[in-house]
């Protein structure tokens, strides 16, 4: 897991969301014009604005009065269906969990991890289905059984049913899942064995920069860029990179808005980090490898090397550096000692503070990425981030109520059922892999980081039809195709269908902002804000506001009459 | 033109109405209604008459704009059908019980009112009176999954009522109703005439539609075949019908020979009232006199 917490991109996801909306709207416009003008001819005109402009004077005259009474409707169809019934297979399911999750072998940050992780995800994959169900089947059965009928021949705007709908199931989930939540959180809290009770907290990491410096000490590679990786020790991962020991090979970490606010009560500041090791022979045996945290205020020149510490693999350590503390420096018997203020003399005017790490064995290596080096301020109680996990579920679960309202408009139950199930399946597990075959920068990084290669690219082969040809005549994916109208018009479709899963990409939700909440707080770490919560957030609200139109439209332009 | 010469006030209009339902593929499959077209005046009660398939229910509900019109065009209380508007002013009552079963009778109502925008009092006062008025005032605390047929048809005449509304749109009325329901209903739509509503109803129980509708329109393969008043559509210009109390043997044979006399075609019979009436009375006799049986069967065979 990579607990790297980039901040959520708000200006290009809102460029982009106008522009993936805004072209999306213009089609359907275009495409309504056109079919209208065809069946109507030049009256098809009049008839086409007049349309607009009722479908525009029913967002303006909305009643909360009506939506309000139809999302009571939706709760009481779905209270006394007994939907609800959800929460007792939960409460079963937490009835016999701890027979199965307790292992006393088990360090206690993965017992917490295991007890976090089993309560989220139950809460998401039993409450998340229920409403993607009642989401999917409650307009299309008020169509089949009629009922719709007596409301649309009412004053009830149609774009009102769609709110209302939404807003009915909305709060069925919202009502299960704060019940579960509650229970679930309590439950941990009992359940949990007393050793890893201590455990159970937020811990809240200021993240900084990384930078690297060679074995020679340069900062900047050959084209006089800032260096930002180390080794390569040929670990698949390439998350990690790494630094040679004893040389000036240095992992440099800087660290913004630092002041007294950040130590402990003690007035310690606390640097937590999860540095992996790679030796490149067996060395002591007796001890793990040593590094050392070495302070450096740019603006005076002050390098302050503290005591040497012990990688603690697998599992991280945290250090207290007392805001006051001795620095040994030098070399060859000449050594000078010092005392330092952390905070006076080795951060700078404008609040920043640079950690170098150094490697201090010779021949072994010492592996890190940005996110493995934090100052941890005051941990929070686990409650804090619990909750906040719990808030990026119900913002799921908002997404699919969302998704299932506005595809059942235009479609019957069991199919709007099964295109929203695959929505959410497809978001979840092949988002990534559609990012690689368009070429999207995201999803090529985010490769990259995974898959161990230098560089990352679109995938060679072509699209559909050339891959075909490649397998049918045994073609390598480098090789060039034969010129020819063929490879042209083979070209052209592919190029076609792949434009349409860009489309289909941009379209689909991103999930990773909503599960990745769940692994903060299973990690021990708080959920942040940015970009976790507000990133579900602006997610929720971007599909809200689409799902909302296209819903209405669907349901407006639809005879309900009409098998 | 009223009966007072004033031009009447039209409530609905509908011009060469046509609708094509089509398949999948966009291809005709039926031509439900035809080049129709009609008025309904304010304050009449207008039936809708045809066998299955005849077009009254579509025309119906392209009139509530659950349907669109291929063709033609439909002006209903002065506005468009399509336009949402318009339902503020009439009340529906569908062919079956189209309700949410899951909701009680009290909440049905309550729910149709928000749809109108009506206050709390306001709801609670006009639930009260509506229950009361459809007589399901005793069930008003159950769900509807728990009513019997008629009930059922009595909620929905009250939910179509909420609005006080000023154009009802009734679709088979009567059905599932029994004979003191359907006298109810009847009875009903007479006293909304009375309030002056307009009524437009769609009935296979002729008998019904010619108790209570003043204008009638025929439907027949999706076109409009006969339009106009009950009265004058069912009077028989060529016939006389002679009604008398207590006439004697005697006198009924001097009238018997006077007709003879000018050569007339005649048949002297007691007159039959209708079933209905029959069962009504019936009914009224039983509660007055209960245990007696009022008419007894002839003996079929002696032995």
């Amino acid at each position: 897991m990579n607990f790297d917490s980039v901040p959520f991109p708000l200006d290009t996801s809102f460029q982009l969301w106008l522009t993936v909306f805004g072209s999306a709207t213009l089609i359907v416009l275009i495409v309504s014009l056109l079919a209208t003008v065809a069946s109507l001819g030049s009256r098809g005109l009049g008839v086409f604005a007049n349309e607009l402009g009722a479908m525009l004077g029913d967002f303006v005259s909305i009643s909360p009065r009506r939506v309000f009474a139809l999302a009571q409707l939706t709760f009481r169809e779905a209270y006394r269906r007994k939907a609800l019934m959800v929460f007792v297979v939960f409460a079963i399911l937490l009835m016999f969990a701890g027979w199965f999750l307790t292992s006393s072998n088990l360090q206690p940050e993965f017992q917490v991890k295991v007890y976090v992780s089993f309560v989220l995800r139950a809460l998401s994959w039993l409450v998340l289905p229920v409403v993607l169900l009642l989401a999917c089947w409650g307009i299309p059965e008020d169509i089949r059984l009629r009922s719709m009928h007596t409301v649309v021949t009412k004053p009830a705007r149609r774009l009102e049913i769609v709110l209302g709908r939404m807003l009915g199931f909305s709060f069925i989930g919202l009502l299960v899942l704060t019940a579960m939540a509650t229970v679930g959180g309590f439950w941990i809290r009992r359940q949990l064995p007393a050793e890893a009770q201590a455990q159970l907290i937020c811990r809240q990491p200021i993240s900084g920069e990384l930078s690297f410096r060679d074995r020679e000490g340069n900062d900047k590679d050959e084209q006089g860029e800032a260096l930002k990786q180390g080794i390569n020790v040929g670990d698949i991962w390439l998350f990690h990179s790494f630094i040679e020991g004893a040389t000036k090979a240095r992992a440099v970490w800087t660290f913004d808005d630092v002041g007294p606010d950040v130590l402990d009560a003690e007035g310690n500041l606390l640097l937590e980090n999860r540095f992996q090791a790679f030796r490149s022979h067996k060395g002591d045996m007796k001890r793990s490898i040593y590094f050392q945290y070495i302070f450096f205020n740019p603006e005076t020149g002050v390098r302050a090397p503290y005591d040497l510490k012990t990688v603690e693999e697998n599992r991280g350590r945290t250090d207290r550096i007392p805001r006051k503390f001795a620095s040994v420096s030098g070399t060859g018997g000449i050594t000078d000692r010092k005392t330092y203020d952390l905070i006076e003399d080795l951060v700078t005017k404008n609040g920043q503070l640079t950690v170098e790490v150094a490697c201090v064995d010779p021949g072994q290596y010492l592996g890190m990425a940005r996110p493995d080096l934090f100052i941890r301020t005051t941990d929070l109680p686990f409650e804090s981030g619990y909750i906040k996990a719990v808030v990026c579920i119900a913002l799921m679960l908002l997404v699919v109520t969302f998704i299932g309202v506005s595809v059942s408009t235009f479609v019957k139950g069991p199919v709007a059922t099964f295109l929203t199930f695959v929505i959410v399946i497809v978001s979840y597990s092949a988002r990534d892999f559609m990012g690689t075959i368009i070429g999207d920068p995201d999803a090529l990084a985010k490769a990259k980081q995974y898959s161990g290669m230098q560089e990352m690219k679109k995938l060679d082969g072509g699209g559909v039809l050339e891959s075909i040809y490649r397998i049918l005549t045994h073609m390598n994916p480098t090789t060039e195709l034969p010129a020819g109208p063929a490879t042209a018009v083979m070209k052209t479709i592919d190029t076609g269908m792949v434009n349409f899963l860009w489309l289909v990409y941009r379209i689909l939700p991103n999930f990773d902002y909503f599960t990745k909440s769940q692994l903060y707080v299973a990690n021990g770490f708080d959920v942040p804000f940015n970009p976790s919560v507000l990133g579900c957030l602006m997610i929720t609200l971007a599909y809200f506001i689409p799902c909302v139109i296209l819903g209405y439209f669907a349901l407006r332009v639809r005879e309900l009459e009409a098998k | 033109m009223s009966t007072t010469g004033q031009p009447r006030e039209a409530v609905i209009e509908i011009r060469n109405l046509t609708k094509i339902y089509r398949d999948f593929w966009g291809r005709k499959k039926v031509r439900a209604v035809n080049a129709l077209s009609l008025d309904v005046y304010k304050g009449e009660v207008f039936g809708l008459l045809g066998p299955n398939g005849s077009g009254k229910t579509t025309t119906l509900k392209m009139l509530l704009g659950l349907l669109f019109p291929t063709e033609g065009e439909i002006k209903i209380l002065g506005q468009s059908a399509s336009d949402v508007r318009k339902n503020e002013r009439i009340g529906y009552l569908p062919e079956e019980s189209y309700l949410y079963r899951f909701l009680t009778g009290e909440e049905t109502l309550d729910f149709y009112g928000r749809l109108f925008n009506m206050s709390g009092s306001e709801r609670k006062q006009r639930t009260d009176d509506l229950l009361k008025l459809v007589k399901v005032e005793h069930a008003r605390k159950r769900q509807l999954k728990e009513y019997s047929k008629g009930m059922t048809r009595r909620i929905g005449l009250a939910q179509a009522l909420i609005n006080h509304p000023d154009l009802i749109l009734l679709d088979e009325p009567t059905s599932g109703l029994d004979p003191l329901g359907s006298r109810d209903m009847k009875d009903l739509i007479l006293d909304l005439k009375k309030q002056g509503k307009t009524i437009v109803m769609c009935s296979h129980l002729l008998a019904d539609v010619q108790d209570v509708c003043d204008r009638i329109a025929i439907l027949y393969g999706g076109e409009l075949k006969v339009l106009g008043r009950v009265d004058e559509l069912l009077k028989s210009q060529n016939q006389t019908q002679v009604l008398s109390d207590q006439l004697s043997p005697a006198a009924q044979a001097e009238v018997e020979a006077v007709l003879k006399k000018h050569g007339a075609k005649y048949q002297v019979d007691h007159p039959t009232a209708n079933l209905e009436e029959l069962f009504l009375r019936t009914v009224q006799e039983s509660k007055e006199r209960p245990g007696r049986r009022l008419i007894a069967d002839e003996p079929t065979s002696k032995t």
